[in-house]
C-alpha cells in the first residue's frame, strides 16, 4: 500500500489554508514531496507537489490515469472527454476543440463585452459592491448557459447544483458522498431534458453542435453528449469566477499592480497569465495509477489516488525564479494553470477572453478600488472562489 | 536561429501565438502552426526566445546557430 508516504497535518480544506496556500506548497515540496494529506476528502490519497513530479504525472496519462474513479463528483459515467484516457480521449478532444478554439472566441467577445457592461452599469455609481456575487459569478456563468444552449432563466438554479457538486455543505465524508451522487442526478436530469429538446430540433448552441459531431464518421451516443454537457457543467460554472476572484482580490490588495492594470490595458493578457501562476485558482487535479510506480524517491502503489498539485508547481523555486513575487514581466512564465499534458483545460481560451474582456471593462469604469475597510478575504478550499469580495471605490 | 514545434507534445495552451503572434498562429483547434522546423528572421528573434521561454509543455524547439 502507500505506507512509505509521510501523513501531514495539512489538509488543503480548511479555509485558514485557503487565505496562504503558496506557503504550505513551499513546506510540502520542501519535507514531505509525496504525502497523504488529513483533509476528509484527501483521506486515502497521496498529494504530490513539485514541479518535475506534477509534469511527470500530467504527461503520462497511461501510469497517471484521469479515470472518473480519480474524483467523486456525482457522476454515474466518465465525463468526456476529461475522465477518459488515450486513445479514446483524443478522438472525443479532437471533436471538441474547435468549439473553443481561439477563432472561435473572437466571435462571442462583442456579447460578453454586452454582458459586463450591463454588470458593471448595476455598481458602479454606488462606491462599493461584491465582487464575486454583482460580476465575477454572473458573468462566466450566463456566458456559459448560453453558449452550451441551457435555458438562461435557470442560470441561479444550476449555479445552486454546481455547488453542490464542487462546495456540498457535508459534515462527514459519507454525507459529502450521499449528497454530490443526489445533486448529480439532479445534474443529469436537466441535461437529458435539453439534449431530448435538441436532438428534436437544433439551436445555435454547443449542445446541438456536439449532437451533430461525428467522431470515427460516427455520431456519438445520446450518453456522450450527456456526459459532455456534464463535464462542461461543472468546469464551466465555477473556474472563470474564481480566477476573476482570486485576480481582483490580488489586484485590490496590490495597489501598485492595480494602478499598472489601469493605466496599461495592453498588459492585462500577462497580468492573467501571471496571477494564473502565482493564484492558481484550480490548484489541484485527481488522477489514479494504473501500476506500481514511484516520485520524489516514494513507491506509489497501483490505485493509488493522486492530488496533483498545479499551485505547487507554479510556485515551485526549483524551476521559477522569484516564485513568489507576481511580476507582470515575467521572462519565462510555463505555468500550469489550465493544466497540462493531452487534458490541458478544453476551455482556456474562453477562460482567457472572458478574464481579459472583464478585466478590461472593469479597469475603464472603477479603475481606482480596494478592500473595504477590515475584510479579511474568505477563500474556499479547492476551486478557489473569494464569496466576500467586498469593494471600495 | 530555427524554430519548430513539436507536435507530439504540443496541447495547445497557446502561449506562443499569444507571444510570438508573427512566427506562430492558432489553427482551427486551437493548436500552434506552423510547426516544421524553419529560419527565424534576426527581427523575429525576440518572439522566438519568448515563445521558447512559456510554453509549458517544453514544446516549441529552439536551435540556436553557433557559426
Amino acid at each position: 500500500m502507500t505506507d512509505a508516504a509521510p501523513d501531514s497535518h495539512y489538509t488543503l480544506e480548511r479555509p485558514e489554508e485557503a487565505v496562504d496556500p503558496q506557503s504550505i506548497y513551499r513546506d510540502l515540496r520542501d519535507n514531505t514531496p509525496v504525502v497523504q494529506l488529513s483533509g476528509r476528502s484527501t483521506t486515502g490519497t497521496l498529494t504530490i507537489s513539485r514541479h518535475e513530479d506534477v509534469m511527470t504525472a500530467l504527461r503520462t496519462p497511461e501510469l497517471f490515469s484521469s479515470d472518473s474513479s480519480a474524483v467523486q463528483i456525482g457522476n454515474t459515467r466518465p465525463l468526456v472527454p476529461l475522465q477518459v484516457d488515450p486513445p479514446h480521449h483524443s478522438k472525443h478532444r479532437k471533436a471538441l476543440d474547435p468549439l473553443f478554439a481561439p477563432k472561435q472566441m473572437v466571435k462571442y467577445e462583442p456579447r460578453v463585452r454586452e454582458l459586463i457592461r450591463e454588470l458593471i452599469d448595476e455598481v458602479a455609481d454606488n462606491g462599493h459592491c461584491n465582487f464575486h456575487n454583482d460580476i465575477a459569478e454572473p458573468l462566466p456563468s450566463t456566458i456559459f448557459v448560453e453558449l452550451l444552449g441551457l435555458p438562461v432563466s435557470r442560470v441561479d438554479e444550476f449555479l445552486a447544483l454546481k455547488d453542490g457538486i464542487i462546495r456540498p455543505p457535508a459534515r462527514s465524508l459519507e454525507e459529502r458522498y450521499e449528497m454530490v451522487k443526489a445533486t448529480g442526478q439532479k445534474i443529469y436530469a436537466v441535461l437529458e431534458e435539453v439534449v431530448e429538446a435538441r436532438m428534436a430540433e437544433r439551436q445555435d448552441d454547443f449542445l446541438s453542435t456536439i449532437i451533430d459531431a461525428k467522431v470515427d464518421g460516427q455520431p456519438l451516443s445520446r450518453d456522450d453528449v450527456v456526459d459532455i454537457g456534464y463535464l462542461f457543467f461543472l468546469a464551466g460554472l465555477d473556474t472563470v469566477s474564481a480566477s476573476l476572484d482570486c485576480i481582483v482580490a490580488y489586484l485590490a490588495q496590490n495597489p501598485d499592480h492595480r494602478q499598472r492594470v489601469a493605466d496599461d490595458p495592453a498588459i492585462i493578457p500577462h497580468a492573467i497569465e501571471e496571477l494564473l501562476r502565482y493564484e492558481s485558482p484550480v490548484p489541484i487535479v485527481p488522477r489514479i495509477t494504473t501500476a506500481d510506480t514511484e516520485m520524489s524517491g516514494c513507491p506509489i502503489a497501483e490505485g493509488s489516488r493522486i492530488t496533483v498539485l498545479l499551485g505547487s508547481a507554479n510556485t515551485d523555486e526549483r524551476v521559477w525564479d522569484n516564485p513568489n513575487q507576481v511580476d507582470f514581466d515575467r521572462e519565462s512564465n510555463k505555468h500550469l494553470g489550465f493544466g497540462g499534458g493531452v487534458h490541458r483545460c478544453l476551455g482556456s481560451h474562453l477562460a482567457r477572453m472572458e478574464l481579459r474582456v472583464a478585466l478590461e471593462e472593469w479597469h475603464d469604469r472603477v479603475p481606482d478600488y480596494r478592500l473595504a475597510d477590515g475584510l479579511e478575504l474568505r477563500y474556499s478550499p479547492g476551486i478557489r472562489q473569494v464569496d466576500n469580495l467586498e469593494l471600495v471605490w | 536561429m530555427r524554430i519548430r514545434v513539436d507536435t507530439e507534445l504540443c496541447q495547445g495552451h497557446g502561449r506562443c501565438y499569444m507571444l510570438a503572434p508573427d512566427l506562430f498562429e492558432a489553427d482551427d483547434d486551437g493548436y500552434s502552426q506552423p510547426t516544421a522546423e524553419r529560419p527565424v528572421p534576426s527581427e523575429l528573434a525576440d518572439q522566438a526566445r519568448r515563445a521558447f521561454m512559456n510554453c509549458p509543455e517544453d514544446a516549441v524547439i529552439l536551435t540556436e546557430e553557433t557559426s
